[in-house]
């Protein structure tokens, strides 16, 4: 009786029919915060990317900053999961005893790999001659957290830190395909999953990256403004004209590739389409439609179409471009959440939908996932604090 | 060795950090993990024992027969002949092991029959539904139907009982006028042998045609030229006889 009790109390959260198991969502919002931070790392590396390998100039003074920002969040992307799952302090042992046929413990491998092979090693290759000098003018803690960063190197010959310029663009060339990875195969996983309508579809890797290079640069650009003006130095507008420029293109492209996952679903018609759009118009009206496709997307594309067409004035594109870069995050958010919530709110006899209660309190509440998108920044300040990314006459020069 | 000491210093030390992480790695693989834990087969096994192991709340149908042959026997030849006695008394393992010491509930109260017989448009077609609110209230379903057996002391009245979903699709209807027994004859045993005797159907497209045709039709029905419209195709192909609404 209890059982019945229960189920028909939860049973109010429902419209039309629902299988038992389906009225309660598993994956939260924990899980809608871990695609969003990991595209935040992915964006923010194929930034950083244009200026080593693609050799865009103007973007030089975000280069330091990008690979922070992409290490800050990055150290962060699996907490949400393991969270989730419980017990994170026994998540390694996923590397100790693989499992090759699940997808998802072989996205360890992938983190793993970008983390130690990618993103560590370019920091360390780039910094390294700088953490030497720094760690001579230091003194007490920082001197010595300098060294054994450096690993105790010492030799800032010519010809070593020409070794270490040549090995940052290697790795940088290996380090786009291996951010494709990273946030295609969390598209993939979500991809993969053949009963979900919402989520099977090939298209799922592509739009994720793209998103993740939307939300990337945004994110980049949203820092430079901020820490730049708080260390004392003067925006370089040129360098922030065209990180707008490159995020304009990567918002059209994503656009354009999410309208046409759109019809293709619309032209294909398969039987899940009349519970799918029941669903956009109802449940996900607000988030997809109003957060995500007109307030996340075609407002900034309209913003920064104005901006380019009427040549406005420095302060005023400065502001616009910082409004862009929130309405994107905030865009890009809801993306992340469409697609996680999204994908559990309808039930997979295409006759009912269920809703979203999320805690506030619990493990998997909503406290949680606002204190996990915060650490990232703590930790990128303490980074930015150890490893300036622009020196004195960086900060003061202007354009 | 060569190699190595053509590297350049900081590379050296580079490769030393990972090469001790990846021994220790496989140290601790090789030493610290118990074997049991490396090898599939047996962690899937374990997994296996572990779910056996849970206790077991439900008896299932065949063990309440053994001692309670009575209501088997009456709720064999009935409507409820389907039902698995714990889906109305609740799991009743602990009452199979000691039954005299816990006894399982019976769900004596309007609320629970319910749960299966009030009307939502997706239950099957032919499922007997009820509106709670109008039939017969407040009256515990028990006093006129035996839960065992709940054949009703009169067939139902209308086809509406068994095939809501239906009548309420063709209320909304351009047949909304006409009665199910226009379309379907019906026998008087349909209403209390549902699987055993079955109305007739519409087969043909001249079925349609006795109103629809060109010329025959009566005041204010639309008609169509059956040599030409739909071709071949029998019209249900295309329209939904009982939700008219769409084509
Ligand atoms: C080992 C024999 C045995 C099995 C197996 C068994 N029962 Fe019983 N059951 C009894 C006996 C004996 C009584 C009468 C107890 C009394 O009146 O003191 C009883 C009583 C009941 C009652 C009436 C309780 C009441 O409040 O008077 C229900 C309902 C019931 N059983 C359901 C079930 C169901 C359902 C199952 C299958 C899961 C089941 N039983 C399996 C022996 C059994
Ligand atoms: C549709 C729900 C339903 C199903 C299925 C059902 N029961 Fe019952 N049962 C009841 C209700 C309600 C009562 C209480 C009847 C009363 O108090 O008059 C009851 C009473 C009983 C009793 C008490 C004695 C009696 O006959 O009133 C026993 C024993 C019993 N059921 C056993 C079973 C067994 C065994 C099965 C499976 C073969 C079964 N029931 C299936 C609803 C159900
Ligand atoms: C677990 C779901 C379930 C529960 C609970 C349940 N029933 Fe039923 N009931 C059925 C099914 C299944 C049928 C058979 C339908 C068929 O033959 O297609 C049925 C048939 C009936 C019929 C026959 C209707 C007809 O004329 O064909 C009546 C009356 C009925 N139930 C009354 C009750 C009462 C009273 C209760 C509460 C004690 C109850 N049911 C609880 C599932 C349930
Ligand atoms: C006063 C006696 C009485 C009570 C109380 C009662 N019924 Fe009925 N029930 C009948 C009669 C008589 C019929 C058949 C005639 C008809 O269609 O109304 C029937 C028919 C049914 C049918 C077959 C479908 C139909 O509409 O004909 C179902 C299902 C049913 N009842 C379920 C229930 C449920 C569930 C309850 C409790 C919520 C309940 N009944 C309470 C007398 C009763
Ligand atoms: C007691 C419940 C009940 C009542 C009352 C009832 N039906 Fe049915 N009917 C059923 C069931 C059960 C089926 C079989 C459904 C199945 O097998 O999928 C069915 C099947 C049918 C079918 C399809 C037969 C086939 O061969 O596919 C038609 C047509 C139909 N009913 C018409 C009617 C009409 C018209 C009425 C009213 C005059 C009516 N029924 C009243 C239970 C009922
Ligand atoms: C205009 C004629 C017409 C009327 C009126 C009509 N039906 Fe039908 N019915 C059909 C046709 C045509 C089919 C489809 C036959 C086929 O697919 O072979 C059908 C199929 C069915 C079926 C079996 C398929 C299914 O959808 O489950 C049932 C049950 C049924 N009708 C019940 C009813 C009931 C109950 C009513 C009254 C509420 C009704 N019908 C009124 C023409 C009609
Ligand atoms: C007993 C006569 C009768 C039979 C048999 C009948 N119909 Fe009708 N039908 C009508 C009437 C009367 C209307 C118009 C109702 C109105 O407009 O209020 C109608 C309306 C329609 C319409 C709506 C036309 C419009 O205006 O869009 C369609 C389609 C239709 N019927 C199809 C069918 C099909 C298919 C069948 C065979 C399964 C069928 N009818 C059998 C009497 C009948
Ligand atoms: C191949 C699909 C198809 C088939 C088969 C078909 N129809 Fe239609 N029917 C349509 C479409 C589409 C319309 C609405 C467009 C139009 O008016 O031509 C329609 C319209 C109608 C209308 C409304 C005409 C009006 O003037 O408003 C009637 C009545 C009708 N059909 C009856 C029938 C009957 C009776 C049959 C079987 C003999 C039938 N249809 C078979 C597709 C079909």
């Amino acid at each position: 009786m209890e059982a019945v009790q229960h189920f028909t109390e939860l049973a109010k959260q429902v419209v039309g029919f629902i299988y038992p198991n389906e009225i309660e969502i598993h994956w939260s919002i924990l899980i809608v915060v871990y695609p969003y931070i990991t595209g935040l790392v992915a964006g923010a590396f194929i930034l950083a990317s244009l200026v080593k390998v693609f050799n865009v100039k103007e973007l030089q003074p975000t280069y330091r900053l990008a690979l922070l920002t992409a290490l800050a969040f990055l150290l962060i992307a699996p907490l949400p999961l393991q969270l989730h799952l419980g017990r994170p302090e026994r998540s390694f042992e996923m590397f100790l005893t693989p499992q090759l046929s699940s997808a998802m413990a072989m996205f360890g491998f992938v983190y793993l790999w970008y983390l130690m092979v990618v993103l560590l090693l370019e920091i360390w290759f780039e910094y390294r001659r700088d953490m030497i000098v720094w760690s001579g003018e230091a003194t007490g803690v920082k001197k010595w957290a300098l060294k054994i960063l450096s690993l105790f190197s010492t030799d800032v010959s010519e010809k070593a830190v020409a070794f270490d310029k040549k090995t940052v663009k290697i790795i940088t060339v290996i380090g786009i395909p291996s951010a494709f990875l990273l946030h295609g195969y969390v598209g993939f996983i979500f991809g993969s999953i053949k009963a979900n309508p919402w989520w099977s579809s090939v298209m799922m890797p592509v739009v994720f990256l793209f998103s993740a290079i939307v939300s990337g640069i945004a994110i980049v650009m949203l820092l430079y403004m901020i820490v730049v003006p708080l260390r004392g130095g003067k925006i370089d507008m040129q360098c922030l004209d065209k990180m707008a420029s490159f995020l304009f293109y990567a918002v059209i492209v994503d656009f354009s590739i999410e309208v046409l996952d759109f019809i293709h679903r619309l032209y294909e018609s398969e039987e899940s389409i009349k519970i799918l759009s029941a669903l956009v118009e109802t449940k996900l009206f607000m988030s997809l439609v109003i957060l995500q496709i007109l307030l996340g997307m075609l407002l900034p594309l309209g913003v920064m179409v104005v901006i380019r067409v009427f040549k406005l004035q420095e302060e005023v594109r400065k502001l616009l471009y910082f409004v862009c870069g929130l309405l994107i995050q905030l865009g890009i958010f809801s993306t992340r959440w469409n697609v996680v919530i999204g994908g559990q709110l309808f039930s997979k006899s295409f006759r009912g939908l269920t809703t979203y209660k999320m805690e506030l309190m619990g493990i998997e509440g909503l406290l949680v996932a606002v204190a996990l998108l915060i650490i990232p920044f703590v930790i990128l300040a303490v980074l930015l604090n150890l490893l300036p990314p622009w020196k004195k006459e960086e900060l003061a020069r202007t354009t | 060795m060569k190699f190595l000491q053509k590297l350049p210093e900081q590379a050296l030390r580079i490769l030393v950090v990972f090469v001790i992480l990846a021994t220790g790695m496989l140290l601790v693989r090789q030493f610290v993990i118990p074997a049991d834990m490396k090898d599939m087969t047996l962690i899937q096994t374990a997994t296996m024992e572990r779910e056996a192991d849970k206790e077991a709340k439900y008896a299932g149908a065949a063990v309440c027969v053994q001692c309670h042959e009575k209501q088997q026997e009456i709720k064999r030849g009935g409507y409820h002949r389907d039902l698995s006695c714990e889906s109305c008394h609740d799991a009743a393992q602990k009452h199979a092991d000691s039954p005299t010491e816990v006894k399982p509930v019976s769900p004596r109260k309007r609320d629970y029959c319910v749960y299966c017989h009030s009307y939502n448009a997706s239950r099957p077609t032919g499922f007997p539904q009820i509106n709670p609110d109008t039939h017969n209230p407040r009256k515990p379903c028990i006093t006129c139907h035996n839960p065992h057996n709940p054949k009703p002391t009169q067939p139902p009245r209308s086809c509406a009982a068994c095939h809501a979903q239906i009548e309420r699709t063709k209320a909304a209807s351009y047949h909304a006028q006409l009665a199910c027994t226009v379309c379907h004859t019906t026998p008087e045993k349909h209403k209390t042998e549902p699987r055993t005797v079955t109305p007739t159907k519409p087969d043909k497209r001249e079925f349609c045609g006795k109103c629809h045709s060109e010329g025959k039709g009566a005041k204010g029905v639309p008609t169509v030229d059956m040599a030409t419209h739909g071709e071949k195709y029998v019209c249900w192909q295309c329209h939904y006889p009982h939700m008219l609404g769409g084509i």
